[in-house]
């Protein structure tokens, strides 16, 4: 059993972890934070995706002690009040849920690609979410759904520059 | 069951560890699903993530990867775009952020689609503990603290990896090769196969079939017929042995020709 | 968002009211969609309780074998395992989750006792106050089996000398008194006689697992009143509540499912899986208990879509009406029934296709073997019988050198014909789908296929 550290969503956090305590559970089970979700434990199905220092991650394939003091992200910090962020809108306005399983992670998985790339093809977005599975097989919305968010971001992006 | 997991801050201490029985976590991405879901003996394992092994050098032509380097870091290296559609073919975003060189030099067939690339590019790993580079595929398990290896002259790296699906998808069949030609015929060929053997297989009757040779449809229709025999596959769920071997020819001739 | 397709209302539109579809064509958001994009969502699993004990599960390792013993005390000795839990633990271990509706027997144990019909099959159920600790104490339970002749073959499991796997001594199920559902209108007999072309193939699928993102689980807790509360992701509520309450041998009045959040169901929920054995253990330890298929047994032991096996015999004239259709249909339901009784008679309502034949004969068979039971899945029973009778379809209809579309309009069913199980059609649309369909592929039909409708009665002589 060790202490571990960890700053989610901009906050900083403590809690005791076992050997066999991966970030996942860590995450769900001890702070409360359930929305990555265990769907297969290896690391397979990207329903766990969260950001570990700004890269998505299977955080079920991390044990929690091996990231000690490291900034998490979580789809639990995206929205600030009732405002959703930008992927978080589109996939909504997009209809690019069903049974909501593999939301959390496929919207971490599109964060982190925006992030990196503000004006991604249809082929990025692709890859960029091939980890994350939707057996509901909701792929072509949720595709446009990222490319809608990210032309959203660029347009914000540009009512920032002329301000 | 998983009993400790060590966080050492360095490599010594690291050795140090694996000596009395603990077993090396690189990325996790092969060793945490069988301790997340099955029983096991009692097991100690040794995170590298804090022993100062990730990092890239690229002096002159040669190339030195860290062993906790990971995949994503590759991936985004505007320095090692040779080895860019190779990471790329491996397994998924969130998992290459995990997912290190270290640790895909180990891991089981169909997977080490990284490792397969590194043999053909006669890559060296560098073992903690001061005995020299030894090459690859490492021939029992050492704590690798580096890959280092040189960067051949454009279009000689060859790569293409079949699988299931274009991307997240296990090999089918994996081709790298390094083939340098000289005056019209192939002067120098190192071939690498995944996929088609619980080992990564260094094509030696592929290799002499290409060598003194053009590299044409001829030859490498020749040198496909005589590496069938160095092929081992297994069924799988991604596909049968049967398909493989089929296959084989098709995929030798995508990489080495490009059609 | 605006729609690929616009709603066509030219079609029926006598039939419709005005104020009639006010919400088709609309955009509606979700009501769950909201939860869904934030991480809000409750799913079972989204719960924790202090004291959490977990279930994980001793599996067959044969496909099927008679069991000499089982030895559960090296699990024992794992730290952190409660207790085991064999059949002796369950009040009423045999059942058929479809019993609710009449079916009989009885046919499936919740854990096995003297013989495992399929590789997988559970045999002891393990408590911990770890999953890791469940985990490692499942591992170590020690059974020695005997292992007996398997049958993985629907038509091998009818031959006469195929073993008998199923204690009812029979390897189909019986239809009231029956091998098979069977359908029979008309004479097919003298159909073929009087068809000038005989057409017979063999189809045939492979079982298809749901795979759902979020693996079967549930979680149970005591409750101060005696209750149980069952936090489940069961596509059936009422079936889990009721079928979990013969299990347990209580009344029906002590348990409550919360539950109707499904991470991916597709029909792999309906059967009762989970809930039993994590009630037993939540009653045995008085704490709260945890039991959720990992992935592989999501892929391995969770019932897939049946595999099937249809042959499909038809009589035809030169000109394109089918005259005779005789179906003989086997459905794989593995090793227990499930709810493969259900699907195979769903499969024979399905037949002759929405086709009018005047000569129809079909036998389903529900067979029993030694392959992973199989159950639900979107439109089972139906599905692969399309598969092939759609395909039947289209061969003929080359083999013909007809249009495959003619082909259908010229059999297709319409308002007011007698279908094979005496049933009046009404409300069959076929023919305007089939010819809305052309339109919208440019595919061409003549005159008098468009001039076609569903609601003219077809002729005597048609």
């Amino acid at each position: 059993m060790k202490i571990v550290s960890l700053r989610v969503n901009g906050a900083g956090q403590a809690f005791i972890a076992r050997p066999g305590t991966t970030l996942l559970l860590a995450l769900r089970e001890q702070l409360g934070l359930t929305g990555a979700k265990r769907g297969c434990a290896q690391g397979a199905c990207g329903s766990c995706t969260v950001l570990l220092d700004g890269q998505p991650v299977v955080s079920c394939l991390v044990p929690a002690v091996t990231v000690d003091g490291a900034e998490i992200a979580t789809i639990e910090g995206l929205a600030d009040g009732q405002v959703l962020s930008d992927v978080q809108q589109a996939f909504l306005d997009g209809f690019a849920t069903q049974c909501g399983f593999c939301t959390p992670g496929m919207i971490m998985s599109a964060e982190a690609l925006l992030d990196r790339n503000p004006d991604p093809t249809r082929d990025e977005v692709n890859e960029a979410i091939s980890g994350n599975v939707c057996r509901c097989t909701g792929y072509e919305p949720i595709v446009s759904a990222v490319l809608d968010a990210a032309a959203r971001r660029r347009s914000r992006a540009g009512e920032g520059a002329k301000l | 069951m998983l009993t400790e997991v060590h966080v050492p801050e360095d490599v010594p201490a690291a050795v140090g560890l694996i000596v009395s029985g603990a077993t090396v976590l690189g990325g996790g991405t092969s060793l945490m699903p069988a301790l997340n879901d099955y029983g096991s003996p009692p097991t100690e394992l040794v995170s590298l993530r804090r022993t100062g092994l990730s990092g890239i050098t690229v002096t002159g032509s040669t190339v030195t990867i860290g062993a906790t380097t990971t995949l994503s870091q590759i991936e985004h290296d505007s320095r090692l775009q040779i080895l860019n559609p190779v990471v790329r073919s491996i397994a998924s975003v969130p998992v290459r952020n995990l997912a290190t060189v270290g640790g895909n030099l180990f891991v089981p067939q169909p997977y080490g689609d990284l490792a397969v690339a590194l043999v053909a590019l006669n890559a060296r790993a560098v073992p903690a503990g001061g005995s020299g580079p030894a090459e690859l595929p490492l021939e029992r398990p050492a704590l690798v603290t580096a890959v280092t290896f040189e960067l051949p002259a454009p279009g000689v790296f060859k790569y293409v990896k079949a699988a299931r699906r274009r991307w997240n998808s296990a090999s089918l069949v994996t081709v790298a090769a390094t083939i340098v030609e000289l005056d019209g015929l192939v002067s120098g060929a190192r071939v690498a196969l995944g996929g088609v053997s619980d080992h990564i297989v260094r094509a030696a009757a592929v290799e002499e079939a290409l060598l003194g040779r053009p590299l044409t449809e001829e030859t490498v229709a020749a040198a496909a017929r005589a590496g069938l025999g160095e092929l081992s596959p297994a069924d799988d769920a991604y596909a049968s042995a049967w398909y493989r071997t089929r296959v084989f020819p098709v995929h030798l001739r995508r990489a080495l020709l490009g059609r | 968002m605006p729609r690929v397709n616009p709603i066509d209302t030219e079609y029926f539109k006598d039939e419709r009211k005005a104020g009639d579809f006010t919400v088709i064509g609309t955009t509606v958001q979700r009501s769950d969609a909201l939860g869904h994009v934030t991480g809000r969502t409750e799913f079972f699993e989204d719960r924790t309780f202090p004291d959490l004990a977990h279930v994980k599960i001793h599996r067959s390792a044969h496909h099927h074998a008679r069991i000499d013993s089982v030895d559960c005390s090296e699990a024992l000795k794992v730290p952190g395992v409660l207790r085991v839990i064999t059949h002796r633990d369950v009040p009423s271990n045999w059942y058929v989750v479809l019993r609710l509706i009449g079916i009989e027997p009885n046919d499936e144990p919740v854990l096995a006792e003297d013989r495992v019909l399929y590789k997988g099959e559970p045999i002891v159920a393990v408590v911990a106050d770890s999953e890791a600790a469940a985990i490692e104490g499942a591992a170590r339970v020690r059974v020695g089996y005997t292992e007996l002749p398997a049958v993985f073959d629907v038509e091998e499991a009818l031959a006469p000398d195929a073993p008998v796997i199923k204690q009812a001594g029979t390897n189909y199920f019986v239809y009231e008194g029956h091998h098979a559902r069977r359908l029979r209108f008309g004479d097919v007999e003298r159909g073929f006689a009087q068809s000038d072309r005989i057409f017979e193939w063999r189809y045939s699928s492979a079982p298809i697992e749901h795979a759902p993102t979020e693996t079967t689980g549930c979680i149970v807790v005591p409750q101060s009143s005696g209750r149980l509360l069952i936090h489940s992701n069961t596509q059936a509520a009422f079936f889990t509540l009721d079928n979990t309450a013969l299990i347990l041998d209580r009344p029906f009045t002590d348990l409550q499912v919360k539950g109707g959040t499904v991470g991916g169901g597709f029909g792999g929920k309906v059967d009762v899986m989970v809930e039993p054995l994590a009630c037993i253990a939540a009653t045995l330890t008085n704490r709260p208990v945890k039991f959720v298929y990992t992935r592989e047994e999501e892929m391995q032991v969770s019932s897939p879509r049946a595999a099937e096996r249809i042959y499909i015999k038809d009589g035809v004239t030169n000109d394109g009406r089918i005259l005779a259709r005789k179906v003989m249909l086997y459905v794989d339901a593995g090793a227990y029934s499930r709810h493969s009784p259900y699907g195979t008679t769903k499969a024979c309502a399905h037949l002759p296709g929405p086709y009018t034949i005047p000569n129809v004969y079909a036998d389903c068979h529900c067979v029993y073997t030694n392959r992973t039971p199989s159950s639900a899945m979107r439109g089972f029973g139906v599905t692969i019988a399309d598969f092939a009778l759609e395909s039947q379809m289209d061969r003929i209809a080359r083999a013909l050198d007809l249009d495959p579309l003619q082909f259908r309009l010229r059999n297709a069913y319409r308002d007011g014909d007698l279908k094979a199980h005496r049933k009046v059609a009404e409300g069959t649309a076929l023919i305007e789908v089939i010819q809305r369909a052309a339109a919208l592929v440019g595919h061409e039909l003549p005159d008098e296929y468009l001039a076609l409708t569903s609601t003219t009665p077809r002729g005597e002589k048609a």
